[in-house]
């Protein structure tokens, strides 16, 4: 069991950055040198900058999917906006956010009221939304026919990781922020994490587990569309 | 050992996609599998089965770019995960990717901008690379090549057609209105479809009147060996031929000294002159621009520098856009500009512009009579409904394959709709020394 600690609480973050880091690179790299001769569709923005919005449009709101599938637009931005959201909490994990946010103003209290009240719901939002999503995949047949093992998986891992998520917030024992903190500090120190008191909590290390699992498959599979969309609607519409 | 090398060339050919272009190479790496393609496709509109799916369609594809060109595919291989590519696949592959029209709508609401006509047309080039592109599409490509035209017609038949079409004018309008042929040193080349020359007259007829009324009658002139703008190279994905075929009409428009290439109504036609040809420079810089002549009338409309008497074309008229002019040239207001100005009753069909369903027969479906139960009944079954529901007794589209299709399709589904071309509507109203022609039927 300590060899498993030791492999998911000590390695996997700095092979799964890396993986991630090196694969996103490459692939950028690999797209940015093949030549791209124009296919524009129309309507197309008039220049540069007004394609790069557009570009930023697709990206923020899914503006071609609010057009073509009303019903998915709805449930993939909720799930997409939530998971920013959830990310964006995160950032007190690995940063001084709470720091930062002192100084605008908020209290302690007032950090930990919006933690668990936007980031309960967050979290309970997310489930809501990664479960419909699995149950269209199941249900509507243009989605079904076409949904192979790479699918679930990618849903049901994102599932397992909102789950374990949030046993530890809504769990009966109170998870520890600051144990972690210490944690990912020595990470980025590179210091020796081994001991971390945090590692010895089987669901975090689920956690973490997964999501370093889910960073690592980013730029090899479906989930690519992440960075891809940057490039593809921007080509699609150059003039 | 036949179906070995047949074998390595089609995966040699999916492996050249990791040299480009990067649009291809993404789309074989990034789709989320949502389906919003099918939910926007014409053919699954008609028929919602997995053969269909746009998807599934690309996946031919795609399943052998994965299996050999992706880390992920070649460890699953390794397993027994993937099976390898066998010469029987194409047995679908030939079939499926020629049950697309490329009509690109699917890219317009794909929310990563997935283009699955390029993908199609990659799997179409590959089919092309072993023989296997359908013999009625072939045998277009090959007459094209050899007499420069899709219908094979010779110099003297288009003479004829233009003696003709000019006799009907100065019967109609009392007045000479010439339609020149090979005058070097005209500014405009004129490049219709052949279609508009040997099946439906008005559309040239109509582009004589508008120079004519201009005063620019002995600025123009068409070609006796070009007459065609349409490029079946671009249906089958070969580049050569579509270059070989392009290089012809190029060359004639350098030997005339036209300075504007004045193209036709034919979307692909024009969309392989301006987009592919004169946007990447196959040819180099070029001494001539390439303009539509919907674009051309229509500015001659809204600079008030033509007359109409809506009037005499009562009938409800409505427009198809033709796919390669909506969504790949951006060309959607003026072929409306010269519908409003000739028909006193247009109306618009739902969805239009850009997001206007295909008429079921592009990507050159449209030439193939041995699907044509395909077209009639799948490709073509939201186009049908769109135009029943504008109760329009005309339908006018600017693109010979739509118009091919359109007939087929209002003659099998026994509709009372007349199918024509934009400038064949303004042939019928336009004032030249201040009257319109005396109504003719040409369709029979």
């Amino acid at each position: 069991m300590d060899t498993v600690r030791f492999i998911v609480g000590v390695i996997l973050p700095y092979l799964a950055l890396g993986v991630f880091a090196g694969g996103m690179l490459y692939r950028i790299w690999v797209w940015r040198k093949l030549a791209s001769p124009p296919i524009t569709l129309f309507p197309a923005p008039p220049d540069a900058s007004a394609n790069a919005w557009n570009t930023v449009q697709e990206a923020v709101l899914f503006k071609s999917l609010f057009r073509g599938d009303r019903g998915l637009w709805l449930l993939a931005w909720a799930f997409h906006v939530v998971l920013a959201l959830i990310l964006t909490g995160h950032l007190r994990v690995f940063t001084h956010a709470d720091a930062l946010l002192a100084r605008l103003g908020l209290g302690e209290q007032d950090i930990q009221a919006m933690s668990s009240g936007v980031g309960g719901a967050a979290g309970v939002a997310i489930l809501v939304t990664a479960v419909l999503l699995l149950v269209r995949r199941l249900t509507v047949r243009r989605a079904r026919e076409i949904s192979g093992a790479g699918d679930y998986f990618a849903l049901l891992l994102i599932g397992a990781i909102v789950v374990t998520g949030n046993m530890m917030r809504f769990g009966a024992e109170h998870f520890d922020l600051n144990l972690t903190r210490g944690y990912f500090a020595g990470l980025f120190s590179f210091a020796d994490v081994s001991g971390a008191p945090v590692l010895q909590h089987n669901v975090f290390l689920l956690h973490m587990g997964l999501a370093w699992l889910l960073v690592m498959l980013l730029p090899f599979s479906k989930l690519l569309h992440f960075g891809g969309i940057f490039f593809t609607h921007q080509l699609i519409r150059k003039h | 050992m036949a179906e070995t090398t047949v074998k390595e060339r089609v995966v040699e050919a999916v492996k050249a996609i990791r040299k480009g272009p990067r649009a291809l190479q993404m789309y074989m790496e990034m789709c989320a599998r949502c389906g919003t393609c099918a939910a926007v496709c014409p053919i699954y509109y008609a028929a919602p089965e997995k053969r269909f799916n746009p998807v599934e369609r690309s996946d031919l594809l795609r399943r052998v770019y994965q299996r050999y060109c992706t880390a992920s595919g070649r460890l699953l291989a390794a397993f027994g995960g993937l099976r390898e590519f066998d010469a029987a696949d194409l047995d679908r592959w030939a079939p499926a990717f020629y049950e697309c029209t490329g009509c690109r709508r699917c890219a317009t609401y794909c929310p990563f901008g997935i283009d699955n006509s390029v993908i199609t047309r990659k799997g179409r080039a590959i089919l092309d690379q072993v023989g296997r592109t359908p013999k009625t599409m072939q045998k277009v490509v090959q007459i094209s090549l050899e007499t420069g035209n899709t219908d094979g017609a010779s110099a003297a038949a288009l003479r004829a057609a233009l003696d003709f079409m000019e006799e009907e004018m100065r019967e109609s309008h009392g007045e000479e209105i010439r339609i020149p042929v090979d005058v070097v040193g005209a500014e405009y080349f004129y490049v219709p479809p052949s279609g508009d020359v040997l099946v439906n007259p008005e559309a040239t007829m109509g582009v004589a009147k508008v120079f004519h009324v201009l005063g620019l009658a002995d600025r123009w002139t068409m070609s006796s060996a070009c007459f065609d703008g349409a490029n079946y190279g671009l249906f089958t994905g070969n580049d050569a031929d579509m270059k070989r075929d392009n290089k012809r009409y190029v060359d004639e428009a350098i030997r005339l000294g036209a300075r504007v290439m004045l193209m036709g109504e034919c979307g692909h036609a024009h969309r392989i002159m301006k987009m592919m040809m004169e946007k990447t420079g196959w040819w180099g810089k070029l001494p001539f621009e390439i303009v539509n002549c919907m674009e051309w009338t229509a500015d001659h409309i809204r600079q008030g520098r033509l007359q109409f008497d809506p009037g005499r074309n009562t009938d409800p008229v409505t427009y198809h856009d033709p796919c390669n002019f909506s969504r790949s040239c951006g060309i959607v207001g003026e072929p409306r500009v010269i519908l409003e100005a000739s028909c006193a009753d247009f109306r618009e069909m739902t969805p239009n512009r850009a997001e206007n369903w295909c008429c079921g027969g592009g990507g050159g479906l449209s030439a193939m009579d041995d699907i044509r139960e395909f077209r009639m009944k799948v490709s073509g079954k939201k186009k049908l409904e769109q135009i029943r529901d504008t109760g329009a007794r005309r339908v006018a589209t600017a693109c010979s394959n739509c118009k091919r299709q359109l007939t087929q399709l209002m003659e099998t589904h026994r509709e009372p709709v007349e199918v024509t071309g934009v400038h064949d509507m303004l042939s019928r109203t336009i004032l030249v020394a201040g009257k319109a022609a005396e109504l003719v039927d040409y369709t029979r």
